[in-house]
């Protein structure tokens, strides 16, 4: 999960090796995402999330479709 | 405190996460019972160890190596693992801070700015998600 100048430099990387490009989005759904996840990781009551509620998160935040699915 | 917040705070505190032995004797427990909570903990993904060790690797968000990717929150710099953990990091501490990293493609640095929990003006730059979330724990490193 890595942080691009742009789409652009997204899709030359990826053919320079090889690879299909993932999912590509904004830092502001990258903050959603880490704030949500993440900002009660210091806390003695954190709780991992089921995959169940990873993927609602996902969902609530615009993440959607198959690349944002836990199961195979 | 529970074996997991104390490898955290460590890392945080001293920018090394702790072996078993230190764990041990700083919470007094028995060795074998905090081996034993670093695999259940490995497990779960909250920490990653160096395979075939009981060595912490990463502490989500955290790292306990040098990576491309340094948070820095009150002054003080903590690397994480990828663009999701450095801005979960600051999102950790506190909602205030920093995040450097490099472009992979070019090499030019870019900075995403946290202020009391939000994006500071319009940082440049697009995240990448190559691996698809099914496949996140199949090579750590790699995602």
């Amino acid at each position: 999960m890595q942080l691009f100048r742009s789409e652009e430099h997204v899709r030359r990387w990826c053919e320079e090796r090889g690879r299909e490009p993932g999912a590509v989005f904004g830092l502001d759904r990258m903050w959603s995402l880490a704030d949500a996840w993440y900002h009660d990781r210091l806390s003695e009551d954190f709780r991992r999330r089921t995959p169940d509620e990873a993927e609602a998160l996902f969902d609530s935040i615009g993440l959607t479709g198959d690349a944002w699915r836990l199961s195979r | 405190m529970d074996v997991r917040l104390h490898v955290m705070r460590t890392l945080l505190d001293t920018g090394r996460a702790p072996t078993v032995p230190e764990t041990a004797e700083g919470l007094g427990l028995d060795v074998d019972e905090v081996s034993g909570r670093y695999r259940e903990l490995a497990e779960s993904h909250a920490i990653e160890l160096r395979p075939g060790t009981l060595e912490i690797w990463m502490a989500h968000p955290l790292s306990a190596e040098p990576t491309p990717f340094v948070a820095t929150v009150d002054g003080r710099d903590h690397f994480a693992n990828c663009i999701w953990d450095g801005l979960g990091t600051v999102a950790m501490l506190g909602g205030t801070g920093s995040v450097r990293t490099a472009c992979p493609d070019c090499d030019d640095s870019l900075q995403a700015d946290v202020v009391q929990r939000e994006l500071a003006g319009e940082p440049e730059g697009v995240v990448h998600f190559a691996i698809p979330a099914s496949r996140w724990y199949d090579d750590i490193g790699d995602t």
